[in-house]
């Protein structure tokens, strides 16, 4: 038998043909192993191994999960849910929930506050005096008694800003997505999104009972293969920036092999509105495909730094989904007061387009620093940079050390992204200043050089 | 207490996407499968290249679903379960002690394997009664060591059995999808022709010179 050979090139075959094994008697082998068997170290789990069990307690997993959970949480997991201390501004103060000690003054590339909207005071002003005028919550459903006169304005706004008939306001992004697909599709219809939808997306595709299927990131020839064959109403998903590699959608390409088969085509952005185009409508803008795109999705937690989605689209569509959107209509609507935040993050992003160039400059700088440093960034082209580990098992390790050197910023590692892709997520502001983009960078690569990640 | 050792050269194993109504056609009513999105759930493909054992040295191929693993506390939980509903090997000995032991299926015939490992990748080839049973392939990434604590499933007549096993040794794994798969009309394969299986994996596995531990059979 010849023998495999690691690390060469050309070809090593190795044939097992039976008839060439030798006689096993010649090779007595007995079990040595006497231990029972010992589960690999607990860095080697992680949540989908805890997801499905068999057995008929309800609680079975709880008990093995929370054991995991206490060895794992400060060797790592505790880097998420990190509480802040103040608002998600480019510096930020972070409790270090291993330490008890809050951290100030880290530079933060964790937030999505894009444009940095969140805490601008024009939008503190109007939330404070929303909440004079009508109190904490709504008090109740968009159909029932939950809709102020600031909620109408809203969607109005939206509509007018996205250059669409009408639109609807959601109480997130999540419940925009899938009430809006459980809303539309029906069991018998077919609903394609590509396979980095967001979880929304996924779930909504669920909630539908819906034929799913998933075409590969960003392959427009495999979109095609899976809208053949099917008969019935079609719905094509993607989004406008992808949330953990960002880049972006090759809509002309998308939309035609939608006309081919007949389906409509959804878009969420929201990652990409108010950022992405001329007049920040988003990749459909940006890419001049908004009127191919029959449902342009958003949300407002993202660059109008509040809370909340919409969909935008015909006056038909909006109606509709008016009726049959049951995430909505059965969720209590927005708060007034982030209503009125809404509205002024969104006259301040129409009216202050400097914000945009400013973001996309940012983007450019951060870019070149990474570059620079021979930090491996993906395919992004947009705010949202992935810095590229791919060690899932020292990630957590790597993010301990950028946090203590002063930078915040989430490690993502499977199940998130795949295994073995693991990465930082990277939010680029527009109000990062150029002194915090080179500092953070400046941190980053040096950590990353510690472990190979760059040279 | 262990019950049969196997030790291995090469191990590839491939996770690949395939209907979940295809999954559960292949699956006894009292399994479910795991589904790696909606509507998705996982063939894997695994191929073993066996060095000593106490039936000697020889190759398996195995098609199985991927089960949620009976829930066990904390360090001895099973990271996943497989049910194995096709199997092979190169040797009648191998295939008649696996099947006693722990009721698993095999195929009446021997079959023949090649695994061929270029620079980064291991393909394996198979065929029984000379004729083409599957071409796949996986790549590497980065290689550690590790230890897989598993769950089969399988059963005889009435009787339902899960047996643990550990996977022991170098190791790779990724989801770069840069494998492939090629099913070819053998009548071993009978059950997956003609099912929505994808041409490439989602998840690729590749051990090297470590050892696969099976533990006793439980009722259950």
């Amino acid at each position: 038998m010849s023998e495999q050979r690691n690390g060469t090139s050309g070809d090593v075959e190795t044939s097992i043909a039976s008839k060439r094994i030798t006689d096993a008697a010649a090779h007595p082998h007995s079990v040595t192993s006497q231990a029972p068997p010992t589960a690999p170290g607990a860095m080697e789990y992680d949540y989908t191994n805890f997801y499905f069990g068999a057995g008929k307690d309800a609680f079975a997993l709880l008990a093995p999960f929370d054991d995991w959970w206490r060895e794992v949480k400060p060797a790592g997991y505790y880097l998420y849910e990190l509480p802040l201390h103040s608002a998600p501004s480019t510096r930020v103060d972070v409790e270090d929930t291993k330490t008890h000690e809050v951290r100030s003054g880290l530079i933060n590339f964790a937030s999505y506050n894009y444009l940095g909207l969140s805490y601008r005071p024009e939008v503190k002003e109007a939330i404070k005096a929303a909440v004079d005028q009508y109190g904490g919550g709504s008090s109740g459903s968009p159909i029932l008694s939950g809709t102020t006169e600031l909620h109408r304005r809203l969607a109005e706004e939206i509509a007018d800003f996205k250059k669409k008939e009408a639109a609807l306001v959601f109480p997130t992004g999540y419940s925009a997505n899938v009430g809006t697909i459980a809303g539309l599709m029906r069991s018998g219809d077919l609903v394609v999104a590509d396979q980095y939808a967001h979880a929304s997306i996924i779930d909504g595709m669920i909630l539908s009972k819906a034929t799913s299927r998933f075409f590969r990131h960003n392959r427009v020839e495999d979109l095609d293969r899976k809208l053949s064959g099917h008969e019935g109403k079609k719905l094509v998903i993607i989004e406008g920036v992808y949330s953990m590699d960002g880049d972006v959608p090759p809509l002309a390409d998308i939309v035609a092999v939608c006309r081919k088969h007949g389906a409509r085509l959804m878009i969420d952005e929201a990652h990409s509105a108010f950022v992405y185009g001329a007049n920040g409508r988003g990749v459909a803008e940006d890419q001049g495909m908004e009127d191919e795109v029959d449902i342009h999705l958003g949300t407002f937690s993202k660059s109008l730094g509040g809370q909340g989605g919409y969909i935008a689209g015909s006056h038909q569509l909006v109606n509709y989904l008016r009726g049959f959107s049951r995430s909505r209509f059965f969720s209590c609507a927005l708060s007034p007061a982030v209503v009125a935040g809404l509205r002024k993050a969104l006259e301040l992003a129409r009216n202050e387009p400097e914000l945009r160039t400013r973001l996309w400059d940012n983007v450019a700088t951060m870019q070149k620093l990474l570059a620079d440093g021979g930090v491996p960034t993906g395919d992004s082209t947009s705010q949202v940079i992935p810095i590229m580990v791919r060690d899932d098992a020292r990630i957590f390790q790597m993010g301990e050390e950028i946090f203590r050197e002063g930078v915040f910023i989430n490690p993502v590692k499977y199940p998130a992204v795949g295994k073995h892709k693991s990465r930082f997520r990277m939010s680029i502001s527009a109000a990062h200043t150029k002194e915090e983009l080179e500092e953070g960078a400046t941190a980053i690569v040096r950590v990353l050089r510690r472990y190979g990640v760059c040279q | 207490m262990p019950v049969g050792e196997y030790d291995f050269r090469t191990g590839v194993s491939a996770f690949f996407e395939m209907a979940t109504p295809d999954a559960l056609a292949v699956l006894p009513a009292y399994l479910q499968p795991i589904e790696v999105r909606h509507q998705r759930s996982v063939l894997s493909v695994t191929a073993f290249l066996f060095e000593e054992s106490e039936v000697g040295p020889y190759t398996e191929l195995m098609f199985a679903v991927i089960v949620p693993p009976m829930v066990a506390k904390w360090g001895q939980h099973a990271k996943a379960g497989f049910y194995p509903f096709l199997a092979a090997t190169s040797s009648e000995r191998a295939r008649r002690q696996r099947a006693e032991r722990y009721h698993f299926r095999y195929l009446e015939q021997d079959i023949d394997a090649q695994f061929i490992e270029t620079e980064d990748r291991i393909r394996v080839r198979a065929w029984s009664v000379g004729k083409p049973v599957v071409d796949f392939s996986v790549t590497q990434g980065a290689w550690e060591s590790t230890s897989h604590l598993l769950q089969g499933f399988t059963a005889a007549g009435d009787q339902r059995f899960r047996t643990t096993v550990q996977i022991s040794g170098e190791y790779t794994v990724h989801e770069n999808e840069r494998g492939t798969m090629t099913l070819f009309p053998h009548p071993m394969i009978a059950p997956l022709l003609g099912r929505e299986v994808s041409a490439y994996p989602f998840r690729e596995h590749w051990f090297k010179n470590g050892t696969e531990v099976f533990y006793g059979l439980e009722a259950f």
